[in-house]
């Protein structure tokens, strides 16, 4: 829009209270509306007198998860390792893979169509196959979950850096930079955003995947935990343990996010 | 598969290659698995050869269908009823800034919690059978069709929408005419995924309420150490999940000779 | 201050006298302020005031930023004024309307529909018939030069090919008033010169009142029968001046001396309303290298 002098008269008097209100809405609004259905819960649930069983007060979960918090806690650490080990594996084979499709043509050509193939097949029904080659500790359910959590990781970076600018790319060529320089100085931080959004979805799978594992074959965790819970319809225990479960998932994410942000930094943002 | 350049390849007849490489590697894996079974004695109840898994699916075919015709269903109705709420609840957030700005981040928010652990809290609620596998799939299937439909429905360009203010076209016209064809690429990626999701949602459903469908034979078979079965039902299930992914492609391919802008950029599945 | 020059040409349809007609748009001390009652509050249009008789091809010139899109935009209904008015056929502009036209600078064109059902979007819009505007479209399309193109989608277009479809979408329906925004900033020097071409030529047919608005002090002479340069600070229009060129005319004029002479006298109008860097100012850093000889 065009820039011109401030008005006069404007620049005194009216306090800018409504712009205020108007920026911080974004965030307020959505808070008070998750408020807000809270509050119409509690008092239907009150109200209406529903059953424990269908549908607990927030309040009445609340105090069971007080309750419960440190079985909780103690529950959670095995599906929050298992999360974080299968995340590590599928980076790590993700992003290698990735580097050795780009850099041959072949194998690419070869792969890539398979990996996208198996990406939209139900990986999930391969959880107790994993069972039967693994048993039914913690390896069955990190390897499944390295499993599903692989493929986002691999296609998301190979597309980054295949998708790096060619004219950067032939700059660096240009300056007589070896092709691992240009890797790391080009491509690399081109692909990162890329890389960054294949994590975020590779650590959503990695939770999903550890609490399909533990669904099916465990006897620890939280996954095991809320399947128990539902079990005996103690339905208040079986929020509180989604509550954690949702707080671990939040939190992992998070993390990703944050060492997006620490890595995007030092790479420069783009 | 943009990055593999389809149209490029084809008009340097590269294209026959990125068919043949693909499928060989495929065939080649399945005879080396073939071999290796045999050579190595391995033990079927570890790893079947691919034979003992078609010995299966053509013995044990009438059992077989009459098991994944639950799975289908299931997978097909849970996905158009996600399809529907979410397009609708999308189109509804378009046209109210308050009720978007109220309920999309809340929205968002649960994108990120693990929703397939809320199966449980389903089987409370609905008991133990059809609907609520149905019920699981649809609330995973859901949320990235909202997600994605309204991304694309707030991706009409200002200067169009512009244009349609200058016709004194009416708000419902601009959406008709302008908002929905810009928004129908990004609404059918939302339901590409949507349709894997549904199908997830309905395989867990039947893993842990077993009562029907190839999810229950998996269970079940992996129990009595019949990993022939396990492996044939597993090839049942991802000829449906293409089949069902198939489907949503053709019809994303027709939509989009006539409507639609750009593609949406996808950095990820 | 509006400086009237040399009298105003008659307007092309001769058989109106100016004096009994009312004039087809009239803006009278049209302001317009961002954010008005807040500290931020910035005035993009300062008191403006001007009429324009029916049928006359008015050009508004200024450096980026002056306000003269604002302008245009309020002429067209799509902003509102903060203060003043804007009458246009004798009624005050409150929104859009279907007997003004307007082009953007970016097509626009749908990219899912052929050029020929690009053109006739406005006729869906309002609803009419499409098979009475169907002729009309082609016939369009043809006097831009687009015949063979009709069903060609925008993205097997160029830039100035989709700039002409968009040419005709405002022309289907047949606006009384064309207002343009810098239609043809977005393109490279040639295709700009024959758009230019193109425009002279399709307002030889037209009887139509415009306005257009550009940044390009050539391209306001060549075009317009008036030209309205609006400066930045204060955004209002410092000189209205005539432009003494009969037509048909053709792009040959920009080698016309009297044509250059007035696009000098334009440029020292906007420079002398405009802040230069110093270094620029003209003469000193040039006169400092070279030695007098």
């Amino acid at each position: 829009m065009s820039v011109g002098i401030p008005a006069a008269a404007a620049s005194r008097g009216v306090p800018a209270i409504g712009s205020s209100l108007r920026r911080a809405r974004p965030v307020a609004l959505p808070i008070a509306t998750a408020a807000a259905t809270l509050l119409l819960w509690q008092f239907t649930a009150v109200r209406l007198q529903i059953s424990a069983v269908i549908l607990p007060a927030p309040v009445e979960i609340a105090h069971e998860l007080w309750r419960a918090l440190p079985v909780l806690i103690s529950q959670a650490g095995p599906t929050a390792l298992d999360t974080l080990l299968a995340f590590a594996v599928a980076a790590i084979l993700g992003v290698g893979l990735a580097v050795i499709i780009t850099y041959s043509p072949l194998l690419r050509d070869t792969l890539y169509p398979n990996l996208v193939f198996f990406q939209l097949v139900p990986k999930v029904a391969l959880a107790p196959l994993f069972v039967i080659w693994l048993g039914f500790g913690s390896t069955s359910r990190v390897a499944f979950a390295a499993f599903i959590s692989f493929f986002p990781v691999v296609i998301a970076a190979a597309v980054g850096f295949a998708g790096t600018d060619p004219a950067a790319l032939q700059l660096c060529r240009s300056l007589t930079a070896s092709e691992w320089r240009c890797f790391m100085l080009v491509r690399f931080p081109f692909a990162l955003p890329a890389i960054f959004s294949g994590f975020k979805v590779a650590m959503t799978m990695a939770v999903v995947g550890v609490i399909i594992g533990e669904f099916i074959s465990s006897q620890a965790g939280l996954g095991h935990y809320i399947l128990n819970a539902g079990s005996r319809l103690n339905t208040a225990d079986v929020f509180a343990a989604l509550g954690v479960l949702c707080a671990l998932g939040v939190g992992l994410y998070g993390a990703v996010a944050l060492a997006e942000l620490c890595i995007r930094r030092v790479y420069g943002r783009h | 598969m943009a990055f593999l350049n389809t149209s490029e390849a084809a008009a340097n007849g590269r294209l026959l290659r990125l068919v043949i490489l693909p499928v060989g590697f495929a065939l080649a894996t399945i005879a080396l698995w073939q071999i290796l079974c045999q050579a190595l004695h391995i033990p079927p109840v570890l790893l079947p050869p691919p034979s003992d898994v078609w010995t299966v699916l053509r013995g044990n075919y009438a059992i077989l269908f009459d098991e994944t015709l639950p799975t289908l269903n299931e997978s097909i109705a849970s996905f158009i009823v996600a399809s529907v709420l979410g397009v609708g609840l999308a189109i509804a957030l378009t046209f109210s800034a308050w009720v978007r700005e109220a309920l999309y981040p809340n929205i968002i928010m649960f994108q990120l919690i693990p929703k397939i652990a809320l199966a449980p809290l389903f089987i409370v609620w609905l008991g133990v059978g059809e609907t609520t596998s149905i019920v699981v799939a649809v609330f995973i299937a859901f949320f990235p069709i909202v997600v994605s439909s309204v991304t694309g429905l707030v991706s009409a360009k200002p200067e169009v929408l512009r244009l349609c203010q200058s016709l004194t076209a009416s708000e419902w016209q601009a959406f008709r005419m302008v908002r929905f064809p810009y928004a129908v690429p990004y609404i059918f990626a939302g339901m590409k995924v949507g349709v894997t999701m549904a199908m997830i949602g309905v395989v867990v459903g039947e893993f842990i309420t077993a009562q029907h469908g190839l999810g229950y034979i998996i269970m079940f078979a992996a129990g009595a150490s019949e990993t022939a079965t396990v492996l044939a039902a597993i090839v049942l299930l991802c000829v449906i999940g293409l089949g069902l992914y198939g489907i949503v492609g053709l019809a994303e391919w027709l939509a989009l000779r006539s409507y639609g802008g750009a593609m949406p950029i996808s950095g990820v599945i | 201050m509006i400086s009237v020059g040399t009298p105003l040409p008659a307007p092309r349809d001769s058989s109106m006298s100016i004096a009994k007609v009312r004039p087809c748009l009239e803006a009278s001390g049209v302001r317009k302020v961002y954010g008005a009652g807040t500290a931020a509050a910035v005035e993009a249009v300062s008191t403006v005031s001007f009429t324009v008789p029916h049928g006359q091809f008015v050009a508004i010139l200024g450096p980026s930023g002056c306000g003269k899109s604002t302008l245009l935009m309020m002429v067209g209904g799509l902003e509102t004024v903060s203060s003043g008015s804007i009458i246009v056929n004798g009624e005050a502009m409150t929104g859009p309307r279907t007997s003004i036209g307007i082009m953007f600078q970016d097509p626009t064109l749908l990219p899912w529909k052929s050029a020929l059902d690009n053109v006739l979007f406005p006729v869906r819009v309002l609803k009419r018939s499409m098979d009475d505007y169907r002729q009309t479209a082609y016939g369009l399309l043809q006097q831009v030069g687009l015949d063979g193109f009709e069903h060609k989608r925008p993205h097997e277009l160029s830039g100035g090919m989709r700039q002409r479809v968009a040419i005709c979408r405002t022309l289907v329906y047949d606006p009384e008033v064309l207002l343009m925004d810098e239609p043809f900033s977005a393109l490279d020097a040639i295709s700009r010169d024959e758009m230019n071409e193109l425009l002279l030529d399709l307002w030889q047919q037209f009887t139509k009142t415009a306005l257009f608005v550009t940044h390009s002090i050539r391209e306001a002479v060549l075009l317009a029968d008036r030209v309205l340069v609006m400066t930045k600070r204060p955004a209002t229009i410092v000189e209205d001046l005539a432009i003494p060129f009969a037509r048909p005319r053709s792009i040959a004029l920009g080698e016309n001396r009297k044509f250059n002479e007035i696009c000098r006298h334009l440029r020292e109008r906007i420079e002398a309303g405009h802040d230069r860097p110093q270094a620029l100012r003209r003469g000193t850093a040039i006169r400092r290298r070279e030695p007098a000889t």
